[in-house]
């Protein structure tokens, strides 16, 4: 992965593979802490302590109709957030879900990009149309605090049934979280 | 700013459009987005198919997203599935394959074959 934002959709895959029905994705971008903390929180199937550690095991996937029995998602976006001076933590309980944390020492030398958020953003909400998303982004600088939530329930409430994937619809997801990513700084490199 | 009037607009242009032509699924578009499909640009096959979709104002096509089969070095893949035709599955996918694809299958019903890695279920 070359990116957090392609990491960030990564995880959000995890959590829609978990069978979540709704999805809180937090982005801060906090400068008076020098963080950058990602949290993806699920409610999904969850998973027990020891499927928890082996989750963060290379050598281990979930998926065991699978040839390929290893599974590099989590273990590289922890790896990746060490290198930055940051850490990296998932608790669990099975039947309630799942909460990662992954945070990055937002001016380390080794801090990976955040990427193209609007893109990871984009797909996950159009692709995965029965799963609800609370987006929140945050921006933090010295006496400055600029935020943005966008929440697919309302919208697909309002839409009844006009399916996500209507061109307008689209379009307007698209500007909307567009114009949160700007608001809040999200594009910082 | 984008408000939820905005999408009150949106609707009932659908639902204009959707009494004169229907509203049915013509073509469904599944993309792997396996950690090895992202590793190999899957959310930008994606993002295309999303775009060509809006620029082309196509409204009978669904897209979604989907884990890994087991196709790893073929990744990105993509499946077309259109009701009563057998499953196609895309390999090795771009952004400008992800172009000709719409063009040629989803709009004008040739299947790209120098692309496809699997047909049927």
């Amino acid at each position: 992965m070359q990116d957090i934002s392609l990491h960030l959709l990564d995880i959000i895959e995890n959590s829609v593979r978990a069978t979540a029905k709704n999805i809180k994705v937090r982005v801060i971008n906090d400068h008076k802490q020098n963080l950058l903390r990602i949290i993806v929180e699920d409610d999904g199937v969850g998973m027990d302590t020891g499927t928890l550690e082996m989750a963060q095991n290379p050598f281990y996937t979930s998926k065991e109709k699978r040839a390929k029995k290893v599974g590099l998602g989590i273990p590289l976006f922890k790896q990746n957030a060490e290198l930055a001076n940051g850490s990296f933590n998932m608790t669990s309980e099975p039947g309630f879900g799942t909460v990662l944390t992954a945070d990055f020492e937002l001016d380390h030398i080794d801090r990976m990009p955040l990427g193209n958020l609007k893109d990871t953003l984009l797909g996950v909400i159009i692709g995965h149309p029965d799963v609800d998303f609370q987006i929140t982004l945050l921006f933090r600088e010295k006496g400055r605090e600029q935020s943005f939530h966008f929440s697919t329930a309302a919208i697909k409430e309002e839409l009844g049934d006009i399916p996500l994937t209507y061109p307008d619809v689209i379009e307007y997801i698209d500007q909307s979280l567009q114009e949160g990513i700007q608001n809040t700084n999200m594009e910082v490199v | 700013m984008k408000t939820l009037a905005d999408l009150k607009k949106i609707r009932e242009k659908a639902q204009e459009e959707m009494k004169l032509r229907g509203s049915s699924v013509r073509i469904k578009i599944v993309v792997g987005m396996g950690t090895s499909g992202i590793a190999m640009g899957a959310r930008e096959v994606m993002k295309t198919f999303l775009e060509e979709i809006s620029n082309r104002n196509l409204t009978d096509v669904l897209v979604t997203q989907t884990g890994e089969k087991g196709l790893s070095s073929l990744e990105p893949v993509v499946d077309l599935i259109e009701e009563g035709k057998p499953k196609v599955t895309y390999g090795n996918m771009t952004p400008d394959k992800v172009r000709k694809v719409v063009v040629e299958h989803i709009v004008n019903g040739r299947i790209v074959s120098d692309y496809v890695v699997a047909t049927g279920n």
